[in-house]
């Protein structure tokens, strides 16, 4: 699922129409006729459960849209997709997935598509965890502040003392070692996916005969060792004073319309 | 019963107007303009680029001075410092007549897969170091190092010493295991070399990552709170500014990311003793140099004690630390911070001068 924080070119607007419709939405609850009958006391519980719902949902499709877990969610994305159209959405038109992965390889894609499941599953736990906490915070400290004149200072009074209930929830729960644990093994397997993914690919790109990821790097590894050595050589030779070659010109020795490239 | 009461539809017919009248005032303002100083790229390496920041007409002229030379984290543009211009250090030190260069890191690619904190801290910091040293025919130069920066600075600092006259620190981490390291929990856990073979890290998962930290107040709340009524077109501007900085967030080479992660996050070897850069030890003990170090007290991504923790390591007998009271992104952009930071460092570079 795409937000407005997961977009590469980011819309302020957008971001803003998303928390003024929430908080709208939330206002709506605080405000819903019929909930409860006037005059039947200071009783607010009522107001935990829908709050609670809402805040979840809000949980649910903002945390786990991170695109932390973006590939893990094309990967599982519904019970029939599939392997190969989890790769056919990452990858595009390449005719990857099952058919193109040796079986031994598919399984382990689906093995993983599958504790990234479970590990959702166990996430949402949390965000239910902490819904409810929030709520419940929430209702019992609106005291004095509730019932007033209705007017916008009032909801914007109500809607901080809200959001400090949710933070303090939110963060009672992610500090806790349970929730680091799960967020690292979220992460490690969205990252395995990855990997297992990008390796099908390389398979593929080797039949192609055009060079693959690890060649690239490889060949990076010697380049650099070759700098390093070259960077020696030049150190050394300044340490003489036999005039190593300076990597760069003096300033205003002439214009220049491009920045100089280092040489090591 | 409900904390509003039934008959509030006029508050949200009010809300309703309030809306729309400012998403039209943002649609409005989101061609504002970012970075306001004029400046020339002076060498690259790789993807990085050095910057100088051309001195400005109306500043005392103090082209003799040592340079400064900013060296900002990888994981944020560095264009925040030079917002605009009442809210830019670049500016402010150049109005005090410094020489001001800067270090962009650029965007790194899939060629850039591999390159590494050695990479970083001796090419290319160290590049730009040697290239401002030959050019301005200067024994040292002025570091000032922010957040990740202030790492890779201090890094640099402890190894070549000779080459750093002063040390300014912003916002940067030294202890990464301070109980109140909330990113520092979460990341403890990362399998590091499954992240470097999964390839680069598009800067949005920094950013999802980041604002996940307090998401309610970052992606909730600071947008309603436009509904006070209480921002004109200049607050507005203002704020799209930093809302543009704070989404545009370069992707981070994987090699270097992993190592970070794991080196100072995962192992805190900076504190340790333990870390090793290009074959030699990093040790915080030989940075003998004035230190200046400022940090947020309000920060939720370098805790104030992961920073004041400095004094501890380093072997500097004149060490300067300061708490600011604001948190981590108003420590480049605040109101009380654009005054008092440039201020700071300013008069304690020019008292060791």
């Amino acid at each position: 699922m795409e937000t407005p924080f997961t977009h590469a070119a980011f819309k302020p607007d957008a971001a803003f129409t998303g928390a003024a419709e929430r908080f709208f939405e939330l206002l709506r609850s605080f405000g819903m006729p019929g909930a409860g009958a006037a005059g039947a006391g200071r009783d607010w519980s009522s107001l935990a459960g829908p709050l609670a719902g809402q805040f979840e949902q809000w949980l649910k499709t903002s945390q786990s849209a991170g695109p932390w877990f973006a590939a893990a969610n094309a990967a599982a994305s519904g019970p029939g997709a599939g392997v190969g159209a989890a790769q056919a959405g990452f990858f595009g038109p390449l005719p990857l997935g099952a058919g193109a992965a040796p079986q031994q390889d598919a399984q382990r894609t689906w093995d993983l598509v599958a504790r990234l499941a479970q590990l959702q599953g166990q996430l949402a736990s949390h965000w239910s965890e902490i819904a409810g906490t929030a709520a419940r915070r929430f209702v019992a400290r609106l005291g004095a502040m509730a019932g007033g004149a209705p007017s916008l200072d009032n909801a914007l009074k109500l809607y901080e003392l809200w959001v400090s209930c949710a933070e303090e929830s939110y963060a009672a729960t992610v500090r806790k070692d349970d929730f680091c644990r799960l967020q690292a093994e979220l992460a490690n397997t969205s990252a395995a996916l990855l990997v297992e993914q990008r390796r099908h690919a390389e398979t593929l790109v080797r039949a192609f005969g055009l060079p693959s990821r690890n060649e690239v790097d490889a060949l990076y590894a010697q380049l650099k060792d070759l700098r390093r050595q070259l960077a020696e050589l030049a150190e050394a030779a300044r340490s003489r004073g036999a005039g190593a070659p300076r990597p760069t010109r003096p300033a205003g020795t002439g214009r220049r319309k491009r920045p100089r490239k280092a040489r090591a | 019963m409900r904390p509003f009461a039934p008959d509030a539809e006029a508050v949200f017919a009010e809300l309703t107007l309030r809306i729309a009248q400012t998403l039209t005032r943002l649609r409005e303002v989101q061609g504002v303009t970012v970075g306001c100083s004029a400046k020339r790229a002076v060498w690259s390496c790789g993807k990085t680029t050095l910057y100088q920041y051309l001195p400005l007409a109306e500043a005392p002229s103090r082209a003799a001075g040592r340079p400064v030379l900013i060296c900002f984290a990888l994981v944020n543009r560095p264009y925040v410092l030079d917002l605009q211009p009442d809210r830019s250090l670049v500016r402010r030190l150049l109005e005090a007549g410094l020489s001001v260069y800067l270090i962009d890191w650029g965007d790194p690619d899939d060629a850039d897969r591999c390159v590494d904190l050695e990479d970083y801290i001796e090419r290319h910091l160290g590049g730009s170091v040697r290239h401002l040293l030959d050019n301005h025919g200067a024994e040292a130069l002025d570091l000032l190092g922010v957040c990740q920066g202030g790492v890779l600075s201090l890094c640099y600092t402890a190894l070549h010493g000779k080459q750093v006259a002063n040390l300014v620190t912003l916002t940067t981490p030294v202890d990464f295991h301070t109980p109140d390291d909330l990113l520092s929990k979460w990341v403890r856990g990362l399998d590091t070399e499954l992240l470097m073979q999964s390839g680069n890290v598009p800067g949005e998962v920094l950013n999802g990552l980041f604002l996940s930290l307090m998401p309610f107040r970052l992606t909730q709340h600071k947008y309603v709170r436009l509904l006070t009524g209480n921002s004109d077109q200049r607050a507005l501007e203002d704020f799209v500014r930093m809302e543009r900085w704070i989404f545009d967030s370069p992707p981070q080479a994987a090699l270097a990311l992993a190592q970070f992660v794991r080196w100072f996050y995962q192992e805190n070897r900076l504190t340790r003793g333990t870390l090793r850069i290009g074959g030699r030890r990093v040790d915080l003990g030989e940075i003998r140099q004035p230190v200046l170090n400022l940090y947020a007290l309000e920060d939720h991504i370098v805790p104030p004690d992961a920073s004041a923790a400095m004094q501890r390591y380093l072997g500097s007998a004149d060490y300067t630390g300061c708490g600011i009271d604001t948190g981590h992104i108003g420590m480049y952009v605040s109101r009380k911070a654009a005054h008092e930071i440039p201020a700071r460092i300013i008069s304690w570079l020019q008292e060791r001068h």
